[in-house]
């Protein structure tokens, strides 16, 4: 029998509005949801949409200029009419919460069990020694190897998802009955994020409490939450349970969102092309009176929408939606699904290639200069790597943070020279350094980087920074090289105006397709891209890999994509490289490396990557730690100390032979285990 | 003196007996270098001293409490006020002090020149003014770092985090906020003993003190290079020393560079 639902948090017409000297910014307009004791409320939206802001809101956590309307009641009583006592004996007591960044939101000079003692000594009546005791229960029940010493380190000793964990238990010191999670596994790597999301998810079952979880990221949301709430442009857009929202959602911008997120990797079929939502989130700076927020971006506003706010719309079955034409919402409203028609496999000539590559950082050093103990050695980021990238197709390559796939891309490029290994060009060697390479060969391998905000001259106008390779590369004259800018900017889908903006006058996307242009500026022949859509929202992210592979068609680049997103390298890539502590552990046909037979760390990494389907069972094989730090040579294989489906003994002595994986195609997987053996045991 | 000898050999015989702690024999006087910096370093030490005491405490908790109330009346004040500290130099300030207290008020004696016989501890009210100039740009400058790092620290996640957890205020300070922002504060002020020595010549010469800092001017008037040369070079040590005890406070205080 369902129990009573019990309202821990009702939060109704809140508006958080902040006065600044440029204007009033609305982080939040108009948000409602309701969290009950034993259930997990999912909030989701692209960034801006003010999520966090209503989060910290409710912990009575904002600065003084913030103008809060609307009711937010815990248990009844409204959290802003209570005294800074009242408030202070809630917070870490009744309601805590866990933050985006572990690494800054430790106190890095006090050792992390002190830290977690401190809640538990302010809010509940216990003995230093009961505190203890208390503290090592919290540590073991996050599942921190070594509850009882762990409390000993400083936050900088232990890695990231180990930091979350630690904020994660001080979270529940005091059995909260409201948790508060914003955004938890954000920046980590997918495989801790799933180890993290699976202690979420063992929290619901153990903890009496409502878990209040935001996220950009739709399989997260899919995998935790009980019942989901869309926020867009500081509103809520619509509510529901998990199941409905992600089978049928009610609003445009939830079907938008889930229609730009590419297909699960996990799923195989072919490639559909990305869908995407034009424009930008309404901006927090405009007043909201007499129109839909999202009827700029929406395909399917008409006049009503543009002058009319749309009131929230109740189901009988509990589910709520601010929008006049819910009903009309289907699958298709963002466009037809259309397939995407890949380049003939074979009879494709490679254009760069790379022959055991390798790569340190770093020296041997002695204790004495020339003899005695040595204290320090290289550490070994890329072991003998072959690839080849072929004409108009994409080689993904994928990893863990500190796999080397950084690595890999710079030394492509010529950033860093490796240490050995030839890198070919059409067949013919390249300088390993961008130094020693000729003009034309740097501008054949152009590179687009992960923070788009960092990589532009932020002093330099849009015009110059491109003009200044087109000039270089291209050789174009002054006029032509005009028209040309002009031209790229079109291309990469932005209005040539914006070549006398500043990168600061641009969001992250636009910066990011600023960034592009200027890639394709030099008619390349290979584009790296080494996390290039990682920072930007699903809607940009959806915009910038259409775009890519827009240009691929057009002009039949190659592109080196690195990513830890394995499902944005499913969906631009032809071929997967899998690379683990600088060895390549699988590489083949896209298809090929993410179904099964896998290397054990593919299918690590493919089972933890979340899956936006509520229904999907999330596989159970999980990956522990981190990536090592690759200094020792490994006797055995690379992968032995992490893997799941370790053999013995022959793991950890001899090197693990490179097996083609019997399917004709150059599928290659590094393991000891037969891959007879190996597609046995992964059905 | 030896001038028929080579000047690598003669520098290095000289360098030979500094570092066993013999700076020689003044060509002017005659007398030992030895003993004139001996008779005057502390003179100099003890000014430093008791600026030091006064000036870190008192700038400290000033440049805390604006860090934590930033835009408060106090604070504006305090940081207008050190502004236009830092920005006057200190013989002016040291000018204007001994104008205002000792040519208008007559309170204090405006330089410290001793008859014989008698000591700076005989007559201490001679220190007033020259403590007074030296804490004047020190306080500013302390507090200016503290209030810097502390407002920076006050905005921080982890802070964040403590005020989340619940615990008071004053506690959120005492164990988050200030370890924190003091790491980086603690390494200006020991930065500031060996700038502080330097800025010692100054004022030194101001109130005509009898320290180090005079000596070098002394030196300089007279041309006496080896006088001169040796009186650099012990307030350079002192910079240097002060300087390596700011790092290991440093490694003290933070984990994070704290070597296993």
């Amino acid at each position: 029998m369902k129990k009573e639902r019990e309202v821990l948090l009702s939060v109704a017409g809140l508006s958080v509005s902040f006065f600044t000297p440029r204007g009033t910014i609305r982080a939040v307009r108009d948000a409602s949801f309701e969290v009950a004791r034993g259930e997990v409320l999912g909030i989701v939206g692209e960034s801006g949409c003010g999520k966090s802001t209503a989060a910290f809101a409710i912990m009575g956590y904002l600065p003084k200029t913030a103008e809060i309307e609307g009711s937010i009641l815990f248990e009844g009583k409204s959290i802003s009419d209570l005294d800074a006592n009242e408030l202070r004996s809630l917070r870490g007591n009744r309601i805590a919460m866990v933050y985006q960044d572990p690494t800054t939101s430790l106190n890095p000079s006090m050792k992390i069990g002190l830290q977690v003692a401190e809640v538990v000594l302010e809010h509940m009546d216990l003995s230093s020694s009961q505190t203890s005791d208390r503290v090592i229960e919290l540590f073991e029940s996050v599942g921190l190897a070594d509850p009882d010493e762990i409390g000993n380190r400083y936050p900088h000793e232990l890695s990231g998802g180990m930091q979350q964990r630690v904020m994660i238990a001080m979270a529940l010191a005091c059995d909260p009955d409201l948790l508060i999670m914003d955004e938890p596994t954000t920046g980590l790597d997918v495989t801790t994020e799933a180890t993290i999301l699976d202690l979420v998810a063992s929290l619901k079952e153990r903890v009496n409490a409502g878990i209040l979880y935001v996220s950009h990221n739709l399989g997260v949301i899919a995998r935790v939450a009980d019942r989901v709430s869309v926020m867009y442009a500081g509103q809520t857009v619509e509510q529901s349970t998990v199941y409905e929202l992600f089978d049928s959602p009610q609003h445009p911008y939830t079907a938008g969102l889930l229609s730009c997120v590419p297909k699960p990797p996990q799923e195989g079929g072919e490639t559909t092309r990305l869908r995407r939502i034009p424009g930008f989130v309404f901006s927090s700076q405009e007043s909201n009176d007499d129109l839909c927020l999202f009827s700029d971006r929406c395909p399917l506003a008409n006049e009503k929408c543009m002058t009319q706010s749309p009131s929230v719309i109740s189901s009988p079955h509990g589910s709520e939606v601010r929008c006049i034409r819910s009903h009309d919402v289907d699958s298709d409203i963002w466009g037809e699904v259309e397939q995407i028609l890949g380049v003939p496999q074979s009879q494709s000539e490679t254009v760069l290639m790379a022959e055991q590559l390798t790569h340190e950082y770093g020296k041997h050093q002695k204790k004495y200069v020339l003899f005695g103990p040595e204290t320090s050695t290289p550490v070994r980021a890329l072991n003998e790597v072959d690839f080849d990238v072929k004409k108009g197709r994409t080689l993904g390559i994928v990893g863990e943070s500190g796999s080397g796939k950084s690595t890999l891309a710079r030394a492509a490029v010529g950033l860093i020279e490796a240490r050995s290994g030839t890198i070919k060009l059409h067949n013919e060697s390249l300088a390993n350094k961008v130094e020693n390479r000729s003009q034309d060969e740097r501008s054949a391998i152009q590179m687009v980087f992960q923070n788009p905000t960092a990589s532009l001259n932020p002093k330099l106008r849009i015009r110059n920074t491109i003009l200044r390779s087109l000039r270089r590369f291209a050789g174009l004259g002054r006029d032509e090289s005009q028209l040309r800018a002009e031209e790229l900017m079109l291309a990469v889908g932005l209005d040539p105006s914006y070549l006398d903006r500043l990168p600061s006058e641009l969001s992250g996307g636009e910066q990011q397709r600023v960034a592009i242009a200027g890639a394709f500026s030099a008619n390349p022949e290979v584009v790296v891209a080494d996390e290039a859509v990682s920072s930007l929202d699903v809607s940009v992210q959806a915009q910038v890999l259409n775009l890519l592979e827009d240009r691929q068609k057009e002009l039949g680049n190659s592109y080196l994509f690195i990513s830890h997103d394995l499902g944005v390298v499913r969906y631009l890539s032809d071929e997967i490289m899998v690379i683990y502590a600088g060895y390549v552990a699988e590489y083949g046909p896209s298809s090929s490396v993410l179904s099964l037979p896998s290397h054990p760390y593919t299918e690590a990494l493919l089972s933890a990557a979340p899956v936006p389907d509520p229904t999907v069972e999330s596989n159970s094989l999980r990956l522990e730690g981190a990536v090592p730090t690759m200094r020792e040579r490994f006797q055995g294989c690379f992968f032995a100390s992490r893997c799941p489906r370790k053999l013995g003994s022959i793991c950890d002595d001899s090197p693990p032979p490179s097996q083609d994986a019997g399917e004709g195609n150059g599928h290659v997987i590094s393991c000891h285990i037969p891959v007879k053996e190996l597609s046995a045991v992964q059905s | 003196m030896g001038l028929d000898r080579h000047p690598v050999e003669r520098y290095i015989s000289w360098i030979g007996n500094a570092v066993q702690g013999d700076l020689g024999v003044s060509p002017r006087s005659g007398a030992s270098i030895n003993e004139m910096i001996g008779r005057r370093l502390p003179n100099s030490a003890l000014l430093a001293f008791i600026a030091f005491v006064v000036a870190v405490p008192t700038s400290l908790a000033a440049g805390i409490f604006a860090g934590i109330y930033p835009d408060s009346r106090l604070d504006r004040f305090l940081s207008i006020g050190s502004l236009l500290t830092i920005s006057v130099p200190e013989f002016i300030i040291g000018v204007i002090l001994m104008l205002v207290f000792s040519s208008k008020l007559g309170w204090l004696p405006s330089s410290t020149i001793m008859l014989p016989g008698e000591t700076i501890m005989s007559k201490p009210e001679v220190l007033v003014l020259p403590i007074l100039t030296i804490t004047g740009a020190l306080f500013a400058y302390i507090l200016r770092m503290a209030r810097a790092n502390v407002m920076e620290v006050m905005e921080s996640n982890y802070v964040r985090t403590a005020v989340l957890k619940g615990i008071p205020m004053r506690q959120v300070v005492m164990k988050h906020v200030l370890p924190n922002a003091l790491i980086p504060t603690i390494t200006v002020i020991a930065n500031n003993v060996g700038w502080m020595f330097g800025g010692l010549i100054v004022v030194e010469f101001v109130f005509a003190y009898p320290g180090v800092g005079s000596l070098l001017i002394m030196a300089i008037d007279t041309r006496d290079m080896r006088l001169l040369q040796s009186t650099a070079m012990v307030i350079a040590s002192v910079y240097a020393f002060s300087n390596l005890a700011a790092d290991l406070a440093y490694g003290l205080l933070n984990p994070r560079i704290r070597y296993g």
